[in-house]
């Protein structure tokens, strides 16, 4: 891929709500639609305005070199952590559960490179990759995963609830859609308090149905807060998919009622979201209000566990809901060697380079295992501290 | 190999389905299929999709969507998961419990919500971990709560739920099979009804779902230690008449009352069963085991000794016999 291709295939994938009149390339549908002022933004309330600013030119060309080879990094990362979790549950033994994120890696990635440090995200059950994004401690993250004391919880939380508080993180959450309120909360707060920071919600295709996303929404676009809702469209609500129980394909649309700008982008092209998500967050930060963006994607891993997958194979097959081939089709839509291949065709890494970056993040990641094993388990009574900021509650057995 | 307490429980509603044309089950994600042995039960196949209907994730249709049908007379049941217990409850609350009243006996919910409940497993930590949210639903006005210990109570629980003309909460903890067989056809186990799963007469033991298989184990320890406990399983957590009567009759004999929940200590159902044997009966030795006010680790360490296990039943039941 070369930095035409992907900068065509960027706009394309921004447009990929739109349904193309029978006949027409696309490039051409996109160019005749900029000819009459709507461009390349659909499901926008703005839309004049938005496609020239968007068509003139994408955020990718400001990345440096080094903010590139990061996001190739972190992508790593979050692939090779959550395969080595998969493979040490896989061998037995492993004290913990999982919901793995591999194959969706590069909207965690595209969307926590547009933000700043002091900007918060709150996340999902499927947030290991999100917490890696926004600069978690692959040690830490381990420790807790395995419920050691010396966890970023103290092995209160687990995979479920794995956070760092500290990096702007409003929490994992095993309950569905919560992410989208308490960031729309969070950026009411940052009104209040009159700071510039934005807030990222993360939640799944599942997320927007119940009433915490309307909510959310309604709310962010009535205070034009600076708010910004992703949603993880890999296909499935566990093992429902999608289309089977909503009316519309395209999720973002759903943003256009209630007065917000809606997008939807290829979730498996990390510069695609990061262009998205960097828009978004300027729009935010400048008083625009809040932005919806769908990114598509697809689940490598059965919605909970290893079922279906083996050591040393990614993906997990034969799982009944979707076929084989379907992952395939995925799979070789891999954003990782994707994104290497762009950044080498443009020179920002070698395949050299490339290939110590692998290196370096398998021994990150072997480290973390063993720093994670030689950790202590917390003592029993720990339990019932934590409830309130003080002191213990009692036990009363005795 | 005896049935689970899932296939026990589509059994129980594949019959009424098969009895009732309109009966119609909402749900999120938890197929309504099961196997046991070479027989399979798949209610979506059987009945199609419109009476057997799995939906987005939300809860409130699921829930709202069985209320408002069940209105114009189509009976259903709204299966909703684990973690999501309360989300309905506003539903639950302010509409399903109190529109017969409001009325003055005009509307009627004939409705099951099947609740998924969750254990106090490890791993899960906080928000898939928790228990005893049933009596959240008990204090309820107008609603009915259920909760079964084995698969034979299930079944015959959820059939009396659906063929019920008020709401039905249907609490299904995760709880291995255990109890008598479970037969093919259709029976009833009354609303309302507790059973003496051991009878004895040094102490009553009450506790329910998970509890019972602790509680059991307690039993048969304590009976090598010269105690002779009477074990019962209340079944029904509201309306509690009926299953009070049991209670009081057993604790009028032994004078002692111990009850073990999975629930947190304050506000759990057995406070309100140790409330009204306190009421009725005088001199009464009382003292409730119970999850303590904290929610759920994850680390097995911390819930594990959190929880109540045979072996603090067993303490509590020897201290309070032999002082």
């Amino acid at each position: 891929m070369n930095g035409q291709g992907r900068d065509n295939e960027n706009k394309a994938a921004l447009s990929i709500g739109a349904q193309d009149p029978k006949g027409i390339p696309r490039r051409t549908f996109i160019q005749g639609l900029s000819a009459i002022g709507i461009g390349s933004i659909f499901f926008s309330t703005g839309l004049a305005k938005e496609a020239k600013a968007q068509s003139v030119s994408t955020y990718i060309d400001s990345l440096s070199t080094k903010q590139l080879r990061t996001m190739y990094t972190e992508m790593l990362k979050i692939r090779l952590w959550e395969t080595k979790i998969k493979d040490l549950a896989l061998k037995g033994g492993f004290r913990g559960v999982a919901h793995l994120y591999v194959g969706e890696e590069a909207i965690a990635v595209g969307v926590c490179s547009a933000l700043r440090r002091d900007d918060y995200i709150a996340s999902t059950h499927r947030g290991h990759g999100h917490l890696i994004a926004k600069g978690g401690d692959l040690n830490l993250m381990l420790a807790e995963i395995t419920h050691k004391a010396t966890g970023y919880c103290k092995g209160y939380g687990g995979s479920l609830h794995i956070t760092d508080m500290g990096l702007g993180i409003l929490g994992m959450n095993g309950i569905v859609g919560a992410s989208h309120l308490f960031g729309a909360g969070a950026a009411y707060g940052i009104k209040v308090k009159g700071a510039d920071q934005v807030v990222v919600s993360f939640g799944g295709d599942g997320s927007i149905q119940g009433s915490f996303f309307t909510s959310a929404a309604n709310s962010a676009a009535a205070y034009k807060l600076p708010w910004i809702s992703i949603i993880e469209n890999n296909q499935f609500q566990i093992w429902v998919r999608c289309s089977d129980v909503y009316g519309v394909r395209d999720l973002a649309r759903r943003a256009d009622g209630y007065g917000i700008e809606g997008r939807v982008v290829d979730g498996n092209d990390v510069l695609a979201v990061y262009d998205a998500a960097k828009y978004a967050v300027e729009k935010a930060r400048a008083g625009g209000g809040p932005t919806v963006i769908e990114c598509k994607t697809y689940r490598w891993y059965d919605h909970y566990g290893f079922r279906g997958s083996k050591i040393g194979r990614d993906g997990a097959f034969g799982l009944g809901y979707r076929s084989d081939r379907e992952l395939r089709e995925w799979m070789a839509k891999d954003p990782i060697p994707r994104f290497r291949r762009f950044l080498v065709n443009e020179k920002v890494l070698t395949e050299e380079l490339a290939d110590e970056i692998v290196a370096e993040v398998t021994k990150a990641v072997e480290d973390a295992a063993a720093f994670a094993k030689a950790q202590p388990v917390p003592k029993p009574e720990d339990g019932l501290s934590n409830v309130f900021a003080e002191g213990a509650v009692p036990l009363h057995k005795n | 190999m005896s049935k689970s307490m899932s296939y026990a429980i589509l059994e129980a509603i594949q019959g009424e389905m098969r009895r009732d044309k309109l009966l119609t089950l909402l749900y999120e994600y938890q197929q309504p299929a099961a196997r046991w042995g070479n027989r399979t039960i798949n209610l979506e196949k059987e009945f199609g999709r419109w009476r057997a209907r799995f939906s987005a994730i939300d809860e409130n249709w699921i829930v709202g969507g069985a209320l408002g049908m069940s209105m114009i007379g189509v009976r259903a049941i709204a299966h909703i998961p684990s973690m999501t217990t309360l989300i309905p409850y506003e539903l639950m609350f302010n509409h399903a419990g109190k529109l017969r009243h409001m009325t003055g006996g005009q509307a009627a919910f004939p409705m099951v919500l099947w609740a998924d409940m969750q254990g106090r497993s490890p791993f899960q930590a906080g928000q898939h971990a928790d228990a005893g949210l049933e009596s959240c639903y008990a204090r309820l006005a107008g609603l009915k709560v259920v909760i079964p210990s084995n698969p034979y109570d299930a079944k015959g629980l959820m059939i009396s739920a659906i063929r019920d003309v008020d709401p039905v909460v249907f609490c299904q903890y995760p709880v291995p099979a255990s109890g008598p067989d479970v037969p093919d056809e259709p029976y009833i186990v009354p609303i309302g009804q507790a059973v003496v799963r051991t009878q004895g007469k040094d102490i009553t033991i009450v506790g329910y779902a998970r509890q019972t298989l602790e509680i059991a184990k307690a039993v048969e320890q304590l009976k090598q230690r010269g105690i002779s406990a009477e074990f019962i399983d209340p079944r029904t957590l509201a309306p509690l008449e009926q299953v009070m009567v049991t209670i009081i009759k057993s604790v009028k004999k032994t004078g002692k009352l111990l009850t073990s929940d999975d629930g947190s200590y304050s506000f759990c159902n057995c406070t309100e069963i140790i409330a009204r044997v306190a009421e009725a009966v005088p001199g009464v030795t009382f003292k409730r085991l119970a999850f303590p006010d904290a929610p759920p680790p994850g680390a097995p360490e911390m819930i594990n000794y959190m929880r109540v296990s045979a072996a603090d039943i067993v303490a509590a039941a020897e201290k309070m016999v032999r002082g």
